[in-house]
């Protein structure tokens, strides 16, 4: 999915570009420069936090030239350099690029340009090693990881909670020393080269894949059984396997988690007074709904692994959609409910969050599933879902226009002819129509499946 | 029972399968041999209605599998790892699968207890998903979940290929019990040939998607079919031979 990643990389671009801009108006009366030279390093310190969340081991990578006659050092330095290959390297250099094309090169001259360029590139190297290094130590013990992610809690708290000392006076002291010192730059310089050379070290030594890999070691995984779904028969059966498959994959749970954080979504929109109520009809529509837009987007390519062996089973296909529909519709209810402390907004809010429901579950729910039917690509479960673009393409991003356009094409006609009550009133029975009438659009549903079927079930045979 | 007719898989111009009259009885116990891209599993996997054929059709009782619900009811297959839920237990997923033919945990148990030879104490209750079991224990699995169906018809590719000699010598009295004495009807394919030739009482040869020989187990199928396979083998051995007595 190409586009979404420039689209992303223009973004950042952008930001880089009006860095300047953004600056003096952030930090007014003082020079952009001072500003720039405090921000770098808390700039990085959370850079190291994201990596550490975000950021893949490269590993497995090397197991086709372990047992080829390519000497350990060559086979470590392509994983380790290889590591570099991650967005996260580029963003820097983005971000802070144009600015010092921009405003040091010509203010300071080319020297001091170029070690600050060389300087946020070492940092960010060495922020790409350290992070790479203490989630390959977290494999092998999971306390590391609590306690490093703790350290840098306490850095954070004592700068920004505490006081008791600053990042920023001395980022500030550093790179305000670095425009007229250009031999300072040899400390990022040094601490990059020590890190890289720690992290070559320490992967010479560990050349086994079971101590590479990034699988934990295995624990008894039980069997378990989930409370009122098995009296539902097949449907609830089929329900249970996929309460069991987003619970138990990485990238699944990552949807489910996304969709906790949108619950605050609220939060951000509703405290400010400049947003009017069709931006609750929005936002109200994520927080009921962004499970059934970020894990429905995908649908049954999260089965593509097992597909061949549901199709040759005895599971109906309409059954296969009645319970696809049952787990939006279990999911959905607890996110409304979770969202009921809104109140606190007025029950007005409460009632729009009910119509979005309503309108998620009968229409995004069926226009959800019927591009399921046009999606053909494959999804490994196992890898994580961060700048996963696996199974991305261009089916959800015709999803998107649908679920993100349809609910305004409803509301805003009414809101402009001065009839918001309408709006919503025509938005909860639209929504309440198609809940009645799911039977219908199930049995659609399963007749254009059945012409795309074969299609379907060789897209996610290809790995 | 499997009746197929003018059945015809083309990609990108190659023709992989080819049948145009080929008709499976009821308990036949069939073995299916060829060299690879033979179009072995894509005969399978047309057979079980999960690839469009270019032209022809497949009947199962005399209905037509594509698009058709009631093969479904007694057929049992496992071409792959594709065919097994991998995050789920053997456990769950075997229970499921039992669940889907009306049994419940105590009747799937009782299935399962006639397993417990074949799966050796691998399989239940060892604190794993499938994914994290190996290959042969994975097919352990798959051959279990057909069986617990109680299947008419039950289709195997290549489910020696992983397993362990002792599983490989039950999984053999397991095929010929369910043949002789329940009157499946078993369609197996391997590149064991004495496996084939032992199990099986009817053989098909494919080459290049084509059905090129049918033939009946006999004392001298055996030979037959290493004398087709051995082509080229033989006289390379001889060459070599030659070389070294210079």
């Amino acid at each position: 999915m190409g586009i979404l990643i420039f689209i992303m990389f223009l973004y950042v671009l952008v930001l880089g570009i009006f860095l300047d801009k953004i600056l003096g108006k952030v930090f007014p009366g003082e020079s952009i420069v001072a500003a720039f030279c405090g921000i770098l390093l808390i700039y990085f310190l959370f850079d190291l936090l994201m990596r550490m969340q975000l950021q893949e081991l490269p590993t497995l990578k090397v197991q086709p030239y372990l047992h080829l006659p390519v000497k350990r050092n060559t086979v470590v330095g392509y994983l380790v350099l290889s590591a570099l290959m991650s967005f996260f390297n580029l963003w820097p250099v983005v971000i802070f690029g144009p600015f010092i094309i921009k405003v040091i090169l010509s203010s300071s001259g080319g020297i001091a340009a170029l070690t600050f360029l060389v300087s946020v590139i070492a940092l960010s190297i060495f922020n790409n090693y350290l992070a790479l290094y203490i989630k390959r130590k977290a494999n092998v013990n999971g306390w590391i990881f609590l306690i490093v992610g703790g350290l840098l809690a306490l850095l954070i708290c004592g700068d920004f909670l505490w006081h008791f000392y600053s990042f920023r006076t001395g980022s500030y002291f550093f790179f305000g020393n670095l425009l007229t010192k250009p031999y300072l730059v040899l400390i990022p310089l040094l601490l990059a080269a020590g890190m890289f050379y720690f992290n070559f070290i320490y992967l010479k030594d560990n050349l086994y894949l079971e101590e590479l890999s990034s699988k934990k070691s295995a624990e008894f995984k039980s069997s378990t059984e989930i409370p009122l779904l098995d009296r539902l028969g097949r449907v609830g059966d089929l329900v249970a396997n996929e309460i069991k498959l987003i619970l138990r994959n990485k990238r699944p749970r990552s949807a489910l988690t996304m969709g906790l954080m949108f619950l605050f979504y609220g939060l951000i929109f509703y405290t400010q007074k400049a947003y009017g109520e069709s931006m609750k009809v929005f936002v109200g529509m994520f927080m009921t709904g962004i499970f059934i837009i970020s894990y429905g987007q995908f649908m049954f390519s999260w089965q593509a692994s097992h597909f061949d062996g549901i199709l040759v089973s005895k599971v109906k296909f309409f059954d296969f959609l009645k319970a696809k529909y049952l787990l939006f519709t279990v999911v959905s209810t607890v996110a409304f409910i979770l969202t009921l402390p809104y109140a606190y907004f007025g029950w007005r809010t409460v009632m729009i969050h009910f119509v979005m429901y309503l309108w998620n579950l009968g229409i995004n729910t069926t226009i959800v599933l019927f591009f399921a039917n046009r999606n053909y690509k494959r999804i490994d479960l196992t890898k994580g879902a961060s700048f996963n673009w696996e199974g991305v393409g261009a089916s959800q991003l015709l999803l998107s226009f649908p679920l993100l356009i349809l609910p305004y094409l409803v509301y805003l006609p009414f809101k402009f002819a001065g009839y918001t009550d309408l709006g919503l009133a025509v938005m909860a029975v639209l929504g309440t129509v198609f809940i009645i009438t799911r039977s219908f659009w199930i049995k659609k549903l399963e007749a254009d499946f059945n012409k795309k079927r074969y299609k379907i079930a060789e897209g996610f045979r290809n790995k | 029972m499997i009746e197929i007719n003018n059945l015809k898989k083309v990609y990108n111009g190659v023709t992989v399968v080819n049948v145009p009259r080929l008709v499976i009885n009821k308990g036949e116990s069939i073995g299916l041999v060829g060299n690879n891209g033979a179009g072995k599993t894509t005969l399978f996997r047309m057979i079980l209605d999960l690839i469009r054929p270019e032209s022809g059709e497949v009947l199962s009782n005399g209905e037509k599998v594509a698009g058709g619900e009631i093969w479904k009811n007694y057929t049992a297959s496992y071409l792959d790892e594709g065919f097994l839920i991998d995050y789920l237990t053997p456990e769950e997923y075997l229970y499921f699968i039992g669940g889907l033919h009306g049994q419940n945990k105590a009747q799937a148990d009782e299935s399962l207890a006639g397993l417990a030879d074949f799966f050796n104490g691998e399989i239940l209750k060892k604190g794993k998903y499938i994914r994290d079991l190996s290959k042969g224990n994975q097919c352990k699995v798959g051959v279990g979940a057909c069986l617990l169906q109680k299947p008419e018809l039950l289709m195997l590719d290549e489910p020696f290929a992983n397993i362990d000699p002792s599983t490989q010598f039950r999984l053999k009295n397991i095929l010929k019990d369910q043949n002789k004495n329940k009157g499946v009807t078993t369609i197996v394919s391997s590149h064991d040939l004495n496996h084939v030739t032992d199990v099986c009482e009817r053989i098909l040869l494919m080459e290049k998607g084509v059905v090129i020989k049918d033939l009946a187990t006999s004392s001298s199928t055996l030979t037959e079919l290493e004398e087709y396979f051995g082509v080229g083998q033989s006289t390379a051995a001889f060459n070599i031979d030659k070389e070294e007595n210079h």
